[in-house]
Parts: structure tokens; C-alpha cells; sequence
């Protein structure tokens, strides 16, 4: 079966997708807007999407894996955006298991040993 | 049973879901004593068990996988197995799903640890109570229930028989701080130890006050599911030689836990355990009976059954086996708390253990019953806030062990704790000034000594 990536932007349209998905292994990467060229504000987050791709090979089988562009950075540096207020996010990068405490943040999703772990261990 | 992830007992079934559950009691209790202070507060307050139940098992969740992220960072090997020895230097490691790894080493390290035992028996013991492992993890509330403990003594540390009572005291301390019914049963009120007892009376009388039961000098003798899905206990009360009966929605036993020693293959490679208790016997510097195998932790014999202690054994362990060091852990004076409802912090001697040790007529205790400022407004009963000090009469009055009943204990005895590491005094203490308005303050103004018999209440401020 495998597992599916579906790409949103905005924190209602990951919220609807997630319950999409309700019932299947969900893992989501949230990351700053991409311009024009495709580059994102936020360096870390150009540094850890390759290696996170490069694991995606790793994941169960049914899982879904949700890529989030959060917004800009004037609107992800607010304290109060949705992200940080009701899915307790800290920074961009972070991967995380949706619906466990288990996730990695920044400079953790550049190194693929706990990438993998973060998809393979319960 | 209830199964859980890194951490070992402390994180997910011992101090971190136990203090968190204490704390949401003491929260009813302050928002009890709010509305004393001008908050209006709608009575009657409920609690929601699985609210809270989900806070904290979410919290140490997220403990077990910052453990795990710190572990694959520092490149330690994990192998979430099931092990046991094969010969003195190889580990035999079976997953859940049956599969085998081998592992193995120069040096050994044990720190399986300990799990609640089940009373033997108790008809339906096994098959219908619970104990402290399952209850922090209850997904609904426990509701009615009865905690049952073999003996009432506090921090008996070096106890053959290592029974919890803390557990149970501090358990049902916080079901009945969320409201629930809560009962407290035990076989045996000791009688040795004059102040141990005082404490743990004082204890108890304080969570009497606040509306546990218990029934002292009972023991259980079966548990029957009934059609209603509740739970009839039959007891014997010892002191009117009836038996009695009632229904309680929840059982738990809480006496004492042992090390899971048998399933190791221990006798196989002849690391030698205690008889009776079952736990690895280790020398100062935590090697077994086999020199390079070493055992920390709950299933050590003879070293407190605290996270601590095991902590700062196994990082001088390591700095001994690849550090050059070798200075070897100290387990004197190790600062203890019970978080029962108002609570127990100590350092150092019992009384009884300093009279043992040096004899009545060479020490003085130094006593006082205090009220907590925070109390007074409140409205609040202080008869149980009491504290001690155990001191040398002779050899400039060192300072032999602390204790002290009241909130915050812990916060209170750390800071005591280095001042008898480094063999403090009763002079020194009476130049310590005290911090005001504290309740700590109080131990640098200990001046009425048990032996002049005087009423030992503060007065003033």
C-alpha cells in the first residue's frame, strides 16, 4: 500500500487534511512559504526537506505524509499564530508525528538517523 | 499490564505522573482556599480525571521520546528487548514479536529496576486489583477506591521487605484531593521506631482530616467481581476480630515492590542476589559478585529505591569505568520527600536511628509545631505542620538528620541537605538567618528541645 503525500498551506487547510486522514499514521512537516523560485524564508527549512525526503522511503506502509508551508515570516513570528497556539509548533523546521509528543524541531530534522526513527519506532 | 516507553519507573510510573497528580489535588485545595482571598470561585469545583489522566500521561510521552532522541544523538545503541544473560558476557535480547538479537560486552550494567508486587494470598487479587502502575495510566476514573498496604511506616529505607506505603499514602492522598471516595487499609501500625511514627502519624492525621479513611489493623482476604462490574472486598479487622465487607469500583495494591530478578538468568552467570528480597547484592562501588557486572538502581539491595541516587551511581560508574575517576557514590544523607497532602521532606538520621547510633543521652532534638502564613487567611487546620532536627549533644552539636511536615517539603529540606553534607551545626544554624515570611524559617529558629518537655508550638510574627 505505501504511503501518500499531499501538500497544503495554512493552518485550516492542514487542519481539514488531518482529519482527512483521521484513522491512518500521519507525519507532517511544517515549513516557511516558498517564493517565486521555490526558496523558503526559513534557511533551516531548505537545509532539513532533502533530508526528510530522503527518508520518506522509511515510512509504514499506509502512512500520510503532510508537507505545510505555514505562511510568511511576519506571520509565523507572531506568538500568537494558530500554529504555535494550538499545535504548541516552537519553530520551522519541525517534523512530527500528529497526534503523539513525539517530533523533531530545527536542527533535529537535519539528522537522518532521527528522522528514520521518528517514522519507524513507535 | 500497562506497558510504557523510556524512562524506567520514575518517568512513567513513579515521581514525574505521581507529582503531577499531587499537584492537580493541591490545586482543588487552593481554589478551595481562593475564595478566602477575594476569588469567586462557583462551589461545589469538579474534577475531571481524564482530563488530567491525558496531561500527564501526553507529558510523559513526550519524556519518553526526548530520551530516546537524546539516546540516538549520542549514538548509544537501543534494543527494545526482552534480555537475559547467556554467559557472564553476552546478553540475550527476544522482541515482542519473538525475533533475537545478541549482544555482547566488556561491562554489564543492570538497572532492570522493580514492579509492584501483588499480594499471594488475597483470593482475586491478581486477577481484579490494580497497582500503582496501572492507576497512572487509568484512561477513566478510578472512582471508589481502596488502597491496600502491609505496614504504615515512612521511609523505612533499608526495609526487608521493601513495602511502599509512601505509594499508597500519596496516592490515595491525591484521589481524595479530586474528590474521590478513598479508603486506605493496613495490616500492622509498627511498633518499633518511635518517629517514624510520629511522622507518618502526623501524616495520616492530616489526610484524615481532609477525608481519607482508613482502616488500620485490617487485611483483606478476597476480592469478587460483582454483577455490577464493582469490586466487594472481605476483610479481617484484627481488632474486633469481625470481618467486613464493602464495594469499591477500584482495588490497588501497594505492598512493596521487588525486582524482577528471575527471568535474567542471574544464577546462570552467579551474579548473586538476596535471598528474600531477590535484589542483586552490590559493593561500594556497584560491582556483583561478578567483576564486571554491576547493578544501580531499584534492584540493588540495600540502597534507597530513589531516581536520584541511581542517577549519580551510574554516571560515577561510568566516569570509574572510562573516566579515570575513582571516587564512589555516597549514600549518606540523601534528602527524601513524600508528597502526600501536606508533606514529609527529611535529610539525615530518623530519631530513632541517631538514639540507635549514639544513644539517647548524646543527642538533643530540637522540635516546633508551626503555621504556615499561607494557612491563616485560608482558614486552614496547621496541627500536623511540625518539624524536627536530630543533633549531637557533644562535638559542636552536628546536625544529625531534618525533618520536616508541611507544603513544599522538598523545596524546604534540598537546601538543608547540602548544609549537613558539609557537617553543619547547631550553632551555625542559629546564626543562619531566616528568610520571612517562610515556613523554612522556622528551622533556624528551632530552640525547644523534646527533652524539656515544653509546649512546642511557635508563637509570634
Amino acid at each position: 500500500m505505501g504511503w501518500e503525500e499531499t501538500q497544503v498551506r495554512g493552518y485550516e487547510e492542514f487542519v481539514r487534511t488531518a482529519q482527512r486522514y483521521h484513522g491512518r499514521p500521519i507525519f507532517a512537516l511544517f515549513c516557511g512559504d516558498k517564493d517565486a523560485e521555490g526558496r523558503s524564508w526559513c534557511p533551516d527549512c531548505v537545509t532539513a526537506e532533502p533530508v526528510v525526503r530522503k527518508e520518506l522511503q522509511n515510512l509504514p506502509d499506509g502512512s500520510v505524509f503532510i508537507y505545510c508551508l505555514v505562511g510568511d515570516r511576519t506571520y509565523w513570528k507572531d506568538p500568537n499564530n494558530e500554529f504555535r497556539r494550538n499545535l504548541k509548533l516552537t519553530g520551522v523546521p519541525t517534523l512530527l508525528k500528529y497526534g503523539t509528543p513525539q517530533k523533531l524541531v530545527e536542527e533535529e530534522c537535519f539528522k537522518a538517523e532521527l528522522v528514520r526513527m521518528l517514522f519507524t519506532e513507535d | 499490564g500497562t506497558s510504557w516507553g523510556v524512562g524506567g519507573t520514575c518517568v512513567n510510573v513513579g515521581c514525574i505522573p505521581k507529582k503531577l497528580m499531587h499537584q492537580a489535588a493541591l490545586l482543588g485545595t487552593a481554589l478551595k482556599d481562593a475564595q478566602h482571598y477575594g476569588w469567586n470561585i462557583t462551589q461545589p469545583i469538579h474534577h475531571t480525571w481524564s482530563v488530567m489522566a491525558q496531561g500527564v500521561q501526553n507529558y510523559v510521552k513526550s519524556l519518553n521520546w526526548g530520551h530516546r532522541v537524546q539516546l540516538q544523538d549520542k549514538k548509544v545503541k537501543y534494543f527494545n528487548v526482552k534480555g537475559s544473560f547467556s554467559d557472564p558476557h553476552t546478553v540475550r535480547g527476544l522482541t515482542k514479536a519473538g525475533k533475537e538479537t545478541i549482544v555482547t560486552a566488556d561491562s554489564i550494567v543492570i538497572a532492570t529496576g522493580g514492579r509492584p508486587k501483588y499480594p499471594t494470598h488475597i483470593a482475586g487479587a491478581l486477577e481484579h486489583g490494580i497497582t500503582s502502575d496501572d492507576l497512572f495510566w487509568l484512561k477513566e476514573s478510578p472512582g471508589k477506591t481502596l488502597l491496600y498496604c502491609v505496614y504504615m511506616e515512612l521511609f523505612f529505607s533499608i526495609s526487608l521487605t521493601g513495602a511502599s506505603p509512601d505509594v499508597s499514602l500519596e496516592c490515595a492522598g491525591f484521589l481524595t484531593g479530586i474528590g474521590l471516595d478513598t479508603t486506605v487499609m493496613m495490616r500492622s501500625t509498627p511498633l518499633r521506631g518511635f518517629d517514624q511514627a510520629q511522622m507518618a502519624s502526623l501524616v495520616t492525621e492530616h489526610m484524615e482530616s481532609y477525608g481519607t479513611k482508613f482502616l488500620k489493623r485490617c487485611f483483606p482476604t478476597k476480592v469478587e467481581k460483582l454483577e455490577s462490574n464493582r469490586l466487594e472486598v472481605t476483610w479481617k479487622n484484627t481488632d474486633l476480630g469481625t470481618e467486613e465487607t464493602d464495594s469499591f469500583d477500584t482495588v490497588m495494591w501497594a505492598v512493596g515492590r521487588a525486582p524482577d530478578t528471575k527471568t535474567l538468568n542471574l544464577e546462570t552467570v552467579g551474579v548473586k542476589t538476596n535471598s528474600e528480597t531477590g535484589k542483586i547484592i552490590v559493593d561500594a562501588s556497584e560491582a556483583t559478585s561478578v567483576p564486571h557486572i554491576y547493578a544501580i538502581g531499584d534492584i540493588t539491595e540495600g540502597r534507597p529505591e530513589l531516581t536520584p541516587t541511581a542517577i549519580a551511581a551510574g554516571k560515577l560508574l561510568a566516569h570509574r569505568l572510562f573516566g579515570q575517576s575513582s571516587e564512589l557514590m555516597d549514600y549518606d544523607n540523601v534528602p527524601t520527600t513524600v508528597f502526600t497532602p501536606l508533606e514529609y521532606g527529611c535529610v539525615g538520621l530518623s530519631e530513632e536511628a541517631a538514639v540507635q547510633c549514639h544513644g539517647s543521652d548524646n543527642i538533643e532534638v530540637f522540635h516546633a509545631y508551626y503555621k504556615p502564613l499561607e494557612f491563616t487567611v485560608a482558614e486552614r487546620d496547621a496541627t500536623q505542620c511540625y518539624m524536627k532536627m536530630v543533633c549531637l549533644r557533644e562535638r559542636g552539636q552536628r546536625i544529625l538528620g531534618l525533618h520536616f511536615i508541611g507544603p513544599n517539603a522538598g523545596e524546604v529540606i534540598q537546601g538543608f541537605a547540602l548544609g549537613i553534607k558539609c557537617g553543619a551545626t547547631y550553632p551555625q544554624l542559629m546564626k543562619t538567618v531566616g528568610i520571612h515570611p517562610t515556613c523554612a524559617e522556622e528551622v533556624t529558629k528551632l530552640h525547644i528541645t523534646k527533652r524539656s518537655g515544653l509546649d512546642a508550638t511557635v508563637t509570634g510574627c
